[in-house]
């Protein structure tokens, strides 16, 4: 069993010591970051510091090391988003925050994606993603879509104000396993129950899993309108996509 | 706390304006400082979105269901947080009846703090001169019996709009003196709004500022906003009422030092909790769940809402936000009913 003092980056190691609480997750951490090799440590704690100059530089000059890109996202980036997610389900950490770990993110993410997808690596479900009908709101969602894609799904961002009708079309064309759905607003989260409607009128309802989330949704409103899955932030976003996945 | 005996009977106006400086009250009025403006209310006045969003008449015909149809306490002409930055310049979705409208915040306007202009004529801007024509009409058929609430969107609200949610909240961790400026720019669009509706007659004015537990720190609202919202304070003379969604309790606190006069508080928020952080600092408006209780439940849900708001002593009772716009009629009468057949029981000091 790997030891805190087994992580060569004394930025991640208090980190953890400082903000994560849950037994299961420190000792998650501790193995994940003690078995990663010290340039993946270096660019976490950029990450987690939202430094997107700094990731940049550290993907490119691994890449030049000869790091596989897979180990680069995985080690790297979605190992220092992982601390990010549990300090913003926690409250320790705000949007602002996430927003420029998400911009760092993207800085190593910009190297990584083209080779991956050049390398034919299957993704685990196609994912459609979508802010309902009246909600011009995105931050949430465009959050959830940098992590899924991150942790191997391959997903189609149809923006925001989606109508029922451009999801279907979209369900038509794309023949995705998920469909997500975000709302920020009181007053438009009822668009998703609507749109649940009309994928069942339009005959597609059987053909995905429906995942939503959003500021204002809960656990109880996404099972009254009929959801498959709920998740409260982009890390459960993920999880669920995964559930969903395999089921 | 409220006195509710043996204080004489109050018109509704009397009753919002005295709730609103913590002073005794023959009943808690019953008030939503956002909007109640729903599709069956809109087919009863003939005033539907988005023409009662951008015409005077049917924006005071549909404000007014408020209190003749609903039986609250107040009105509120400003269903939407959109008039502002329509008159600022920003690229606007309308939408229909049976949707809110929308500032397309993915095409901003301002990049910089030297981009931020207040146009010379903003207020003559139609969507600014349809609230304040409503706001006159709704005095002229009402005269001192309802409350009239307008409504001046803060400076935080206006950045989401006018710079784009997710540059505005980068700007203000990358360059936090920045935004102090931009805040400090666009607040002169709040305060003139807001004189503006003081002339055309309103009572009190709602200040939706968004710094929402959601999104940000209590610490951000402390450090760019506690002492602009104490200088709305002083800058516009009638009661303000503070409107912030989502979690804030980390935050009440230092609401309760600007001065406003209320707070409207969302349902991520118990009664209880939040009468516990602000103390009798500042009245209390709310707290209703909108999604769960008022759109997807029954009266008697609402009503059990409406008691527990009673009896943590809120001051004013009220849905938590702006409705759906689907929201049922039956669930909305609920809330004066519910608060006139509490006050029948507990006829006495709360």
């Amino acid at each position: 069993m790997a030891e805190l003092s087994d992580i060569a980056n004394e930025f991640i190691r208090q980190e953890i010591e400082e903000y994560l609480e849950r037994p299961t997750e420190i000792e998650r951490n501790i193995e994940l970051f003690a078995r990663v090799r010290p340039a993946m440590q270096d660019i976490a704690a950029a990450l987690i510091e939202g430094e997107d100059d700094v990731v940049d530089r550290l993907t490119q000059q691994a890449l030049a090391d000869g790091i596989e890109a897979l180990e680069i996202m995985d080690d790297g980036l979605i190992a220092g988003m992982g601390i990010v997610g549990i300090k913003f389900r926690e409250a320790m950490i705000f949007v602002p925050e996430v927003l420029a770990c998400a911009r760092a993110m993207k800085a190593g993410m910009n190297y990584i994606e083209p080779i991956l997808s050049d390398s034919g690596v299957e993704p685990i479900a196609k994912v459609l993603m979508g802010t309902v009908k009246g909600d011009l709101h995105d931050i949430g969602k465009n959050l959830c879509i940098m992590m899924l894609r991150g942790s191997g799904f391959e997903v189609v961002d149809l923006g925001v104000d989606t109508s029922d009708d451009d999801f279907i079309d979209a369900i038509e064309e794309h023949q995705p396993g998920i469909v997500g759905m975000s709302a920020l607003l009181t007053t438009t989260m009822p668009n998703m129950g609507k749109a649940i409607e009309a994928f069942i009128d339009a005959d597609v309802r059987d053909d995905v899993m429906v995942m939503v989330g959003g500021a204002p949704v809960t656990q109880d409103f996404a099972d009254d309108m009929g959801a498959d899955g709920y998740g409260k932030d982009a890390l459960a976003c993920v999880e669920v996509a995964k559930k969903l996945a395999s089921a | 706390m409220n006195q509710t005996s043996p204080v004489k009977a109050m018109t509704s106006r009397e009753r919002v304006l005295a709730a609103l400086r913590r002073e005794p009250v023959d009943r808690t009025p019953v008030v939503n400082p956002t909007s109640v403006a729903t599709v069956e209310l809109m087919d009863l006045v003939d005033a539907p979105f988005p023409h009662a969003n951008r015409d005077a008449a049917a924006m005071a015909r549909l404000a007014a269901t408020s209190y003749t149809e609903l039986g609250f306490d107040s009105v509120m002409p400003v269903f939407s947080i959109i008039q502002e930055s329509s008159a600022l310049g920003c690229k606007m979705q309308w939408e229909q009846k049976d949707n809110w409208p929308t500032v397309r915040m993915s095409e901003p306007i301002w990049q910089d703090v030297d981009d931020i202009r207040i146009p010379n004529d903003y207020l003559s801007h139609p969507d600014i001169v349809c609230v304040l024509d409503a706001i006159r009409l709704l005095r002229k058929e009402f005269g001192n019996d309802v409350a009239i609430i307008g409504k001046t969107m803060g400076p935080w609200s206006l950045g989401y709009h006018c710079f784009g949610v997710e540059p505005f909240l980068l700007m203000s961790l990358d360059d936090p003196g920045k935004t102090m400026q931009c805040l400090e720019r666009m607040k002169e669009a709040t305060v003139q709004f807001g004189l503006a509706q003081i002339d055309a007659g309103v009572d009190a004015l709602t200040v939706p500022d968004h710094a929402t537990g959601d999104l940000v720190s209590g610490e951000y609202y402390k450090r760019f906003l506690m002492d602009m919202h104490s200088e709305f304070v002083d800058a516009i003379p009638v009661p303000l009422i503070l409107h912030i969604c989502g979690r804030t309790v980390d935050r009440m606190d230092y609401i309760a030092q600007t001065g406003m006069a209320a707070f409207h508080f969302d349902s991520k928020n118990t009664p209880c909790e939040s009468k516990e952080a602000v103390g009798d600092r500042i009245s209390l408006v709310g707290n209703i769940n909108n999604p769960e209780t008022l759109f997807s439940k029954d009266p008697a849900d609402v009503r059990r809402e409406v008691i527990q708001n009673l009896e943590s002593g809120i001051q004013m009772v009220g849905p938590e936000c702006a409705i759906p716009l689907q929201t049922r009629i039956e669930n909305l009468v609920e809330i004066p009913k519910a608060v006139r057949h509490w006050h029948d029981h507990h006829g006495h000091s709360h």
